[in-house]
């Protein structure tokens, strides 16, 4: 005979449908949420994968000063097979209106390596046709026909395209983060690119003859790769070896060999391997992190969720031990009891967990899917079953709910059949009443139903926690993005910095601008050995004497520096202390000491005067590599110009991250307002209901419903507001928390920051949520009957 | 013909708090029912009757002494022993009747089915205790007769050895309580069961084969009653 307990499981439900619909939403809502983005990142990671195959990507790539000899070339493909993947960079005019709206980087159809995969429409076969990045045409609203400037010239979009090695949009792969609103990627036919008036960048391509297993094995190769492809460019290929190519400093015979091959002499100006590479790596590392985040939220939550669910068992459990107690004389044994009253909670997910895969593996897969199109240029896709998405929305939360519903309920059941025949369930050896205060009688009343209602009140403050730290993050990052962005645009050092190729023209002349505001620099790059971040891109800038730009009037010795704040608070440095920098592809490392901290946001910099700069690089002392100009400088030869960063480029990772999840922030706070509604409804049902008898009591002794709301909404308000306030504070150090450890696996930094106004916010709409269910919680308390009081009283 | 000893009590001691206000509930308890018999526990409030129950039923514990029933003493039972015991020879009636209130008539009876291997016919017990019409009611839609006979078939419809009875008619009017002590008459004639009451109501020992007066924690009378009468005959 089946146990006929389970019968009441069915009517349990139907009675308390209002709860368990409540549960079951909020359940099926976050392991949809949590099963779509593992399925769509496990999906889009498959994809990924595959796509080193499919579409052949790099190992790496290099780029030289000067395209490389037929000699330099044979000499650097001992082990790699080198492919050419030269490009331009150019700007693109979407609306045509001669003024340019975003950069695009052009290659010609790469057919061996690092292929496209067309997303829409088809390559290019003539020239005036172009296909471009499926992202950044979405961002910018352009479709296949339209047509666009590429420089000044009309070209038509024939194809929107995925390539497979920019899979995010990072112009260099230094930059602090990608952009996929300002900068595109195109190819075109080899006609067409010839035709690009810009100047060549001499990238390659390598793949390993013999490649490497993993990461690890891929970093040590790399290294001694980067360090053969620098000596063999800077010897046009003579040696490899390091020593011997340095020896011909002070060997003449050496020297004159390797001039032999003056031809085929070059320079590595960049090497980039393939695990390296922020373009390929940071979609899939970023789904990876995405994963992990949403993974723990639903840990915690279903955590929230199975204390809501023991707290209401233990209820019951109060409300039946007499009949407990009965079932319990009569010979039912507590496991029996035990898997009666777990029951429901784990069937509750169990068919929330259904409800939610179907629901992920469908709505909310698309979704997020959706969501990681919408900032990456992704691949197609196929959705793939996922054993992880199983144990992450099914397997764990029923482990979690099982195990936290089994110690309440064990705990509970643990008592004799006498104790609960007598109804005597107190688990405290306390046998007298706590002494309170001697304060007013009400309040004292009050603290008493606080007391007494403790283990609620605690998984209600859990549960605004929990809210509000999800509130935190929808008013804080955009908060953050604008306070960044507005803190930038007001203490920028200049509107441009022009990079030249060489501070003289080929005549040897120095170049010179008639713009008044232009004022000469340094810049180098360095990386960090050590602190938060290992090999940290560093800006080091050198300034002018007197400098407009940069306002550091105190006289620096030749190993001193001043560091932007971003850099002090990221790796924790102070005025006094000492850091080292190593130069990228070499060994040389610089030492300098913090003489102070310059207020710029702009990135990580390291600043020093213009001559300890040169003396430092060993550059002749009238060196510099730009110009600082508040007006853009148009009497300076285009092909002198190396690059230009403006205030958009500094701003990018604002802008990206606005773009990426902006629009999401809104409905995060609209679902935070649902979520808190819905918990705190859920826990002070309980509450109330837990106290039904004595406010029935209270009833039929005379007090009146708003006396009554006085004792127990008012109680509950304070504990709201007390926990808002409280969780509001520990919530913005959490999400500071969470962003500093984002920040230290990204280049670059900034402060999360929450406005008091947000914090308001925040607070503000945790009330309103409690507004709402405090005038259901009145409607509730005057719904219960006077009879309540006078039944089951021996 | 002497009847077959079926439970005996013996030197059972029971007392609750410590020092100042340690209580001697139990000092000493002493007698035997025989199997198949009517035994009523009768005394006022606080002489220790409910919690002989408690201890017959195995639910508490005697300080000295011992409960044996068919020669198994209880004090040598561990907590999974002891819940066997009440499954398999205990039924238990209350005075506020206990029910599941979500589960109907039919259901709760189950409820009691389910710890036997041979239950009895449910729908013949829902006949014989006057159910037969409200077994798909609710508990809350029952008069108090009406769901202490669903009680009381609860507790038999395993066919309990022993059905342990606390004050079933306390909550009942004179006429209602009548019959219940008339059905659970009807049910020992029936089913043979050991029957152990406790109540305050000395009319109810006329119906008893057998007596046990407490007062103060101990046995002040042991009657075995040769003219007992029949529970609707009783008044009081």
């Amino acid at each position: 005979m089946k146990n006929p307990l389970r019968k009441r499981i069915l009517r349990e439900m139907c009675k308390e449908w209002k709860r368990y619909v409540v549960l079951t939403i909020l359940m099926v809502f976050m392991i949809a949420l949590a099963s779509g983005i593992s399925v769509g990142n496990d999906s889009m990671m498959a994809a990924i994968e595959e796509s080193y195959e499919k579409y052949n990507i790099e190992n790496g790539h290099f780029e030289l000063k000067d395209k490389a000899t037929e000699d330099l070339l044979k000499a650097m493909s001992s082990d790699i097979s080198i492919y050419e993947q030269f490009y331009k960079d150019s700007t693109e005019d979407h609306d045509q209106d001669g003024k340019a709206d975003s950069s695009i980087r052009i290659f010609k159809i790469r057919k061996e390596v690092n292929r496209a995969c067309v997303m829409e429409g088809r390559l290019p076969e003539r020239k005036g046709e172009i296909a471009i990045d499926r992202n950044h045409a979405t961002n910018r609203k352009i479709k296949v026909g339209d047509i666009i400037n590429i420089g000044e010239d009309p070209t038509e979009v024939v194809g929107l395209i995925s390539s497979s090695d920019y899979s995010t949009l990072y112009k260099k792969n230094s930059d602090f983060m990608f952009n996929a609103v300002d900068f595109d990627i195109a190819v075109v036919t080899e006609e067409a690119w010839e035709e690009i008036d810009s100047s060549i960048i001499y990238q390659y391509a390598y793949k390993y003859n013999d490649p490497p297993k993993d990461d690890s094995e891929a970093k040590v190769l790399g290294d001694k790769l980067m360090e053969r492809l620098a000596v063999l460019a800077a010897t046009g290929g003579y040696t490899d070896d390091k020593e011997k190519a340095e020896s011909a400093k002070n060997d003449s015979a050496l020297l004159m060999e390797i001039l032999k091959k003056k031809e085929s002499i070059n320079e590595l100006k960049d090497f980039v391997p393939e695990y390296a590479n922020q373009a390929i790596h940071f979609a899939p590392n970023d789904m990876g992190g995405d994963k992990a985040m949403i993974s723990v939220l639903v840990y915690i939550f279903i955590g929230v969720l199975a204390f809501i669910f023991a707290i209401t068992t233990s209820n019951t459990i109060t409300n039946e031990a007499a009949v407990i107690g009965t079932l319990r004389a009569t010979g039912y044994t507590r496991g029996e009891m035990l898997r009666h009253y777990m029951l429901l909670p784990i069937l509750v997910t169990l068919v929330a967990s259904a409800i939610g895969n179907a629901l992920g593996y469908t709505i909310f897969k698309d979704a997020s899917v959706d969501l990681y199109y919408n900032s990456y240029s992704l691949m197609g896709y196929e959705t793939r079953w996922n054993a992880d998405a199983f144990l992450v929305t099914t397997v764990l939360p029923m482990v979690l709910m099982f195990l936290v519903n089994f110690i309440v309920i064990y705990r509970k059941l643990r008592l004799s059949p006498l104790r609960f025949l007598r109804r005597d369930l107190s688990t405290s050896k306390r046998k007298k009443a706590m002494r309170l205060p001697s304060w007013r009688f009400l309040n004292r009343f009050r603290l008493r139903i606080l007391l007494n209602n403790l283990g609620g009140y605690i998984v209600l403050f859990c549960g605004i926690a929990f809210v509000m730290l999800l509130l935190a993050f929808s008013i804080g990052l955009p908060q953050t993005l604008d306070h960044y962005k507005s803190n930038l645009d007001e203490n920028l050092i200049c509107n441009y910095q022009y990079i030249l190729k060489n501070y003289e023209d080929e005549e040897g002349k120095e170049i010179t601008t008639g713009e008044e505001s232009a004022e000469k620099y340094c810049v180098t790059s360095l990386e960090t050995i050590d602190g938060a971040h290992v090999g940290e891109d560093i800006s080091v800038y050198g300034y002018s004497e007197g400098s407009r730009y940069v306002k550091i009037n105190e006289e620096l010795k030749e190993n001193e520096i001043w560091i932007s704040s971003p850099y002090q608070k990221k790796f924790c440095l102070a005025k006094g202390d000492t850091i080292t920098l190593k130069e990228k592809y070499e060994d040389t490392s610089y030492t300098f000491i913090i003489a102070g901290i310059y207020d710029y946001d702009g990135g990580l910099y390291v600043f020093l005067p213009r001559n300890n700069f040169n003396r430092i690089f060993g550059l002749d002392e009238k060196a510099f590599t730009g110009f600082f100009a508040q007006e853009a400088i148009h009497d300076i030869d285009a092909d002198m110009i190396y690059s230009v960063v403006t205030l958009e480029d500094i701003m990018s990772i604002a802008t990206q991250l606005d773009h990426s999840m902006g629009g999401m922030m809104d409905m995060v706070a609209w679902v935070c307002l649902i979520m808190a509604i819905l918990i705190m409804y859920l826990l002070t049902k309980i509450i109330i209901e837990k106290n039904a008898t004595s406010i029935s009591m209270i009833k039929v002794l005379g007090y009146e419903n708003g006396e009554i709301n006085s004792l127990y909404i008012l109680l509950t308000s304070i504990v709201v507001v007390f926990s808002s306030l409280v969780t509001a504070a520990l919530a913005i150090l959490g999400l500071a928390g969470v962003f500093r450890l984002y920040m230290g696996s990204l280049n670059g930094w900034f402060d999360i920051y929450i406005s008091p106004l947000g914090i308001l916010k925040m607070i503000t709409i945790l009330i309103v949520s409690y507004a709402i269910v405090a005038f259901c919680d009145m409607v509730r308390i005057k719904k219960i009957p006077l009879a309540d009081a006078l039944k089951n009283v021996e | 013909m002497t009847k077959e000893e079926f439970l005996t009590v013996s030197n059972v001691c029971k007392a609750f708090g410590t020092g100042d206000s340690r209580q001697e509930v139990l000092r000493g308890m002493d007698f035997t029912v025989a199997k198949g018999e009517f035994c009523v526990l009768l005394g006022p409030s606080g002489s220790g009757k409910s919690t002989l129950l408690n201890i017959i039923g195995g639910i508490d514990q005697a300080d000295d002494g011992y409960i044996a029933i068919a020669g198994d003493k209880l004090r040598d039972m561990d907590e999974k022993a002891l819940t066997r015991y009440r499954r398999k020879h205990l039924g238990y009636v209350f005075q506020l009747y206990n029910l599941i209130p979500n589960l109907n008539v039919k259901e709760n009876i189950e409820v009691g089915a389910y710890l036997s291997d041979k239950p009895l016919n449910i729908d013949e017990l829902l006949n014989t205790l006057g159910l037969w019409e409200h077994r798909y009611k609710l508990p809350n839609q029952l008069s108090g007769g009406q769901q202490q006979r669903t009680s009381i078939g609860r507790a038999i419809v395993k066919n309990p050895d022993i059905l342990l009875c606390d004050e079933p008619t306390g909550a009942l009017d004179y006429n209602t309580s009548k019959e219940i002590l008339k059905l659970i008459e009807d049910v020992n004639q029936k089913y043979g069961n050991t029957i152990i009451m406790v109540t305050h109501n000395n009319a109810i020992s006329d119906m008893a084969d057998h007596t046990i007066k407490l007062r103060d924690g101990k046995v002040r009378k042991n009657i075995l009653n040769d003219h007992k009468i029949s529970a609707m005959e009783l008044d009081w």
